[in-house]
C-alpha cells in the first residue's frame, strides 16, 4: 500500500533524426564548383542537379563518386571547461549516375543513385547530452529514374521518380542506473521507404549562357515497425518490453534551385546556384513503438524547422587540354530555429568552401577530384525540449573522387 | 598537367587538417576575489554524503563538497580530504539497497549491514550507540549526520554523536571538543556551510514527536557566532538557506489520500483516518480526522492500520477515533506550519548574518521548492522531487543520490562565481547516477 509513482518513470526524449541532414555531395565537378549544376551541362550528375538538363548533354554517361566525410562537432556545456567532441567516423556518402540516349535523338533516359540526406554522429555514451543522443547513424538514398526530352535548340525538360531507402539507427542512454551505476540504453534500428519526383527546365539562352530550374519533391520516409531495444536494470524490463519496435515518419524536404551558368571566355565557365529548402514542414518528430507501457509512452517532439536558403558560386578554368581547375563556395542558412538545436547535426548557418580538380585521363574517361571544408558557426542553445544547454561548432572535411565514362 | 602533383599535395594537406577538432574558446580559470588555497565544507549529514539511510564511501565520494572541491580545483584549489571509509568498511554505518519491487510495484529496500562499527556505547540519556572506526589524517570535509546549528558550542557533542566521535581523538565519553572549535583548528581561506537543517528537520522527521525545534533566538545568536568564527581571518565562504522540509519525499510518498484508497478497497464506507494532531503551539495532542493538509512519514507502516493490537490497541488503528494514528508517524498541519515558520526565521537569520559578511548564498529553500513545484530538466535529464523515480533524493527520502548532490554542488558553485567573479566550471550533473535498480 506505499503507493509509489513510479508511472512516468522516464518518458524518452527522443530527439529528431533529420535537421540540417541535406547532403550536397553529388558529383566531383559540381563540389568542386561549390555544388552549382542546375543550371550547366557538366556530365550525368545533372539527373539530380537539373533532370531538363540531361536531354542536352552531348554524350552518354556513366559515372560515380564516393566523398568520406569527416564530421567534427564539439559541444561545450554551459558552465563548464569540459570541451565534448564526437569521435571520429566517417560516412560515405556516394553518387552514380547513367545517361544514355540514342545519337541525334532528342530523348534520354538516366539513371541516379545518391545520397542527399544522412548523418553519422558519435559522442559516445558519457558525454553530458547522453540523455539527449548518444549516436546516430541516418542514410537516405535516392534511387531515381529519369527521363529528359529536347523540344528544341534552346529548351530541354525532365522527370525522374524518385525512391528512397531510408535508415536509421540511433541510440540514446536511459536515466535508470543498475546496481553498478551503469545506465540504460534504448537503441532504434530500422530501414524504411519513401517516394518523390525531380523535375527540371533547361535553357540554353546563348553559347555562353544557361538557366535551370528545378524542383526536388518532398520525400516523406516512414519507418515502420522496426526493432527498438531498450536495456534496463532488470526490476524495471517489464516496463520496457524489449524486444519493441517503432514507427516513425520524416518529412525529407523539397528543394527547388535556381541555376545559372556562364562562359565569359574558352577557359572559364562560372556558376551561380540558389537552393530553397523547405525545411519548413518539419513540424514535429513523432516515435510510436508497438508496446508502450506507463513509463515507455510514444513521443511527440516539437521541430517547428524553417526554410533554408543555399547560395552557392563557383568557377572552372581550363587550364589545358586535359586539366580543369575549380574553386568555389557558398553560405547556407540553419533550417534549426533557436532553442530547438539538437547533438544530431548541430546545426547552424554555415560557410564552405571548394577546390577541385578535373583530369580527361583518356580520352573517355575523366577523373575528378574536390575537397570541401564546410564551417559551421558556433552556436549557443538552450534546447526548450531537454534544456541541454551549451555551444556547439561543427566542421566537417570533404574529400571525395570520382570517375565518369564517357562515350 | 605538371600541376596535378602539386594539386594533389594540396588535398593531402587538407585531409590531414581534417584530424583537427573546432576549438570552443573558454574564459581563463579565475579563483575572482576568493582564495580557494584551503576549502572546509562545514554542515551536517548532506555534506557529509550521507545517502540511502546511512554514510557509506560511494555516498562520501560524491558529496557535495567533494564535487565543489573537484572543480573548484580546476582553477587552482588546493587537496580536499575527506574521511573516508576504508575499502573494506565501505558500507560504513550501514544503509538501504534497492533490491527490487512487489506485485504492486513498490519498493522493496533491504539493509546493508555496517562494516565500519568498533564497538557501542551505553551513555545517560541516549541509551547504547555505536561507535564507529575512527578516521584520522588531512580532513576538509567536516560533514556530521545529526548535527544541528544548536550542537556547535556543545563541548559534549563529541561523545554521543558517533559520526562526530569518529573523526575527534579521544573516545567517548571523554571528548571535550565543541565543534565550532573543532573546525576553526587549521588554518583555512574558504568555506562552505549548510548547517541549521537538522534544527528543524529533526523535528519534522520525528512526526513532532521525537525531537524539538531550535529556539530562533538561539538560532540567530549561534549562526552569528559560526559566521564570525569562520570569517575572523577574513576568510570568504558559501552559506546556504535550509529547504522546506515539506518539499521531501519523505513526507510526500505514503500520502492520506493513498492511504484512504487503500482502506477504502477492503473496507468501502470507512470515510475518516484518525491522527493524534497538535494544537497551534504545538503542545497539546488531540485525536482528529486526517486531511490532505496532514503529512505522512515515508517510514509509516501502513500495515498498522485497522490493527488493534498497534497504538493503544483494543480499537482499530487508524480507523477508530479512540486509537489514531501516532503523531511520530505524522506531520500534521499545525506542526507544519511550526516548521515553516522557523525554517523563514532560520533562512533570514542565514541570509542577513551571510549578507553582513559579503558571503555568497546558495537559496536551497527556493532552489528546492522550484523543484517541488516544477521539476528539473537539465541535459534531458527530466528530474524531480518524487521518490526513486525522482532521481534527485536517495532511497532514504531526505538525502540526495549522487546525482541530486552534483546538482547543489552546481548551485554552490554559481553561487560562489556570482559573489566573487570566480569562474569555477559546473560539473557535468550527467556523470552522476540517480538511485541505482537492480
Amino acid at each position: 500500500m506505499r503507493k509509489l509513482l513510479l508511472l512516468a518513470l522516464v518518458v524518452l526524449p527522443f530527439l529528431g533524426m533529420s535537421q540540417g541532414f541535406q547532403v550536397n555531395l553529388h558529383g566531383e565537378k559540381q563540389i568542386g564548383m561549390g555544388h552549382t549544376g542546375t543550371g550547366l551541362l557538366q556530365d550525368g550528375a545533372s539527373v539530380l542537379f537539373n533532370p531538363g538538363a540531361v536531354a542536352m548533354l552531348p554524350e552518354n554517361y556513366i559515372q560515380g563518386g564516393i566523398n568520406p566525410l569527416f564530421f567534427e562537432s564539439s559541444f561545450l556545456a554551459a558552465g563548464s571547461s569540459q570541451q565534448e567532441n564526437t569521435s571520429n567516423q566517417v560516412a560515405t556518402p556516394f553518387n552514380i549516375y547513367g545517361v544514355w540516349g540514342p545519337k541525334h535523338s532528342n530523348l534520354k533516359f538516366g539513371m541516379g543513385i545518391y545520397t542527399p540526406f544522412g548523418g553519422l554522429t558519435n559522442w559516445g555514451n558519457t558525454w553530458s547530452g547522453k540523455y539527449v543522443l548518444e549516436s546516430l547513424n541516418l542514410k537516405a538514398i535516392y534511387f531515381q529514374p529519369t527521363i529528359s526530352y529536347k523540344l528544341c535548340d534552346a529548351i530541354s525538360v525532365g522527370a525522374g521518380f524518385v525512391y528512397d531507402y531510408g535508415s536509421v539507427d540511433l541510440t540514446q542512454a536511459i536515466p535508470l542506473a543498475n546496481s553498478n551505476g551503469q545506465d540504460g540504453q534504448a537503441e532504434l534500428k530500422g530501414s524504411g521507404h519513401g517516394t518523390g519526383y525531380n523535375v527540371g527546365v533547361f535553357i540554353k539562352a546563348s553559347s555562353k549562357l544557361t538557366f535551370g530550374i528545378d524542383y526536388r519533391s518532398q520525400v516523406t520516409t516512414t519507418i515502420s515497425n522496426a526493432p527498438a531495444t531498450f536495456t534496463v536494470p532488470a526490476s524495471l524490463a517489464t516496463s520496457f518490453p524489449s524486444p519493441n519496435t517503432f514507427t516513425s515518419s520524416i518529412p525529407l524536404p523539397a528543394t527547388s534551385s535556381l541555376g545559372i551558368g556562364y562562359s565569359p571566355s574558352k577557359d572559364w565557365t562560372v556558376a551561380f546556384d540558389f537552393n530553397w529548402v523547405m525545411w519548413s514542414v518539419y513540424k514535429t518528430l513523432e516515435f510510436d513503438y508497438g508496446t508502450t507501457t506507463p513509463a515507455l509512452q510514444n513521443t511527440v517532439s516539437a521541430r517547428n524547422y524553417q526554410d533554408a536558403y543555399d547560395f552557392r558560386a563557383g568557377a572552372q578554368y581550363q587550364a589545358d587540354a586535359k586539366t580543369f581547375i575549380r574553386f568555389g563556395g557558398g553560405y547556407a542558412t540553419t533550417a534549426v530555429k533557436d532553442g530547438y538545436v539538437t547533438p544530431e547535426a548541430p546545426d547552424a548557418n554555415r560557410v564552405y568552401g571548394t577546390v577541385g580538380i578535373g583530369i580527361k585521363a583518356m580520352k573517355n574517361l575523366d577523373i575528378d577530384a574536390a575537397f570541401e571544408f564546410e564551417h559551421l558557426m558556433s552556436r549557443t542553445q538552450t534546447n526548450l525540449q531537454s534544456n541541454l544547454s551549451g555551444t556547439f561548432q561543427t566542421n566537417v572535411y570533404i574529400p571525395g573522387v570520382s570517375l565518369a565514362y564517357h562515350w | 598537367m605538371k600541376n596535378f602533383k602539386n594539386y594533389l599535395y594540396i588535398l593531402a594537406a587538407s585531409v590531414l587538417f581534417a584530424a583537427c577538432k573546432p576549438v570552443i574558446t573558454t574564459p581563463t580559470a579565475t579563483s575572482g576575489s576568493a582564495n580557494f588555497t584551503r576549502y572546509i565544507a562545514v554542515g551536517n549529514s548532506l555534506t557529509a554524503g550521507y545517502a540511502d539511510g546511512g554514510l557509506y564511501l560511494a555516498g562520501q565520494l560524491n558529496s557535495y563538497p567533494s564535487i565543489i572541491a573537484q572543480q573548484m580545483q580546476i582553477v587552482g584549489a588546493g587537496s580536499f580530504t575527506q574521511p573516508l571509509f576504508s575499502p573494506s568498511q565501505a558500507s560504513g554505518t550501514g544503509y538501504q539497497k534497492l533490491t527490487g519491487f512487489d506485485a504492486s510495484g513498490n519498493p522493496q529496500l533491504t539493509a546493508v549491514a555496517a562494516t565500519a562499527v568498533r564497538g557501542t556505547i551505553t551513555l545517560p540519556g541516549l541509551g547504547t550507540i555505536p561507535l564507529f572506526t575512527k578516521y584520522t589524517g588531512a580532513l576538509e570535509n567536516y560533514g556530521v549526520p545529526g548535527i544541528k546549528l544548536n550542537d556547535i558550542d556543545n563541548p559534549a557533542y563529541g561523545n554521543g554523536n558517533p559520526y562526530y566521535e569518529r573523526l575527534l581523538p579521544g573516545n567517548s565519553p571523554t571528548n571535550t571538543t565543541q565543534y565550532l572549535d573543532f573546525i576553526t583548528a587549521q588554518p583555512f581561506t574558504f568555506f562552505t556551510n549548510w548547517l541549521g537543517n537538522n534544527d528543524a528537520l529533526a523535528y519534522a522527521t520525528s512526526g513532532g514527536a521525537g525531537d524539538v525545534l531550535t529556539d530562533v533566538g538561539t538560532f540567530s545568536s549561534k549562526y552569528t557566532t559560526l559566521i564570525s568564527r569562520l570569517t575572523a581571518n577574513g576568510q570568504k565562504g558559501a552559506c546556504a538557506t535550509i529547504p522546506d522540509v515539506t518539499t521531501i519525499p519523505y513526507f510526500n510518498t505514503v500520502t492520506y489520500a493513498a492511504i484512504l484508497a487503500g482502506v477504502q478497497k477492503s473496507i468501502p464506507s470507512i470515510q475518516n483516518i484518525y491522527i493524534l494532531a497538535a494544537d497551534p503551539i504545538g503542545t497539546n495532542y488531540a485525536y482528529r480526522p486526517a486531511t490532505a493538509s496532514d503529512l505522512f512519514v515515508l517510514t509509516f507502516p501502513t500495515s498498522l492500520i485497522g490493527s488493534t493490537t498497534a497504538g493503544v490497541g483494543t480499537y482499530p488503528y487508524g480507523l477508530d477515533p479512540r486509537n489514531p494514528i501516532e503523531s511520530k508517524y505524522v506531520l500534521d498541519a499545525n506542526e507544519i506550519a511550526l516548521v515553516r515558520s522557523h525554517v523563514a526565521s532560520f533562512n533570514n537569520t542565514i541570509k542577513s548574518v551571510a549578507s553582513s559578511k559579503g558571503l555568497a548564498v546558495f537559496d536551497a529553500f527556493t532552489f528546492l521548492s522550484n523543484i517541488k513545484a516544477n521539476g528539473y530538466l537539465i541535459n534531458g535529464l527530466s528530474l524531480n522531487s518524487n521518490y526513486i523515480s525522482g532521481g534527485i533524493f536517495s532511497l532514504d527520502g531526505v538525502h540526495l543520490t549522487p546525482r541530486g548532490y552534483a546538482i547543489v554542488a552546481n548551485q554552490f558553485i554559481t553561487a560562489i562565481n556570482n559573489q566573487y567573479g570566480s569562474n569555477i566550471p559546473l560539473a557535468n550533473v550527467s556523470a552522476y547516477n540517480g538511485v541505482m535498480f537492480p
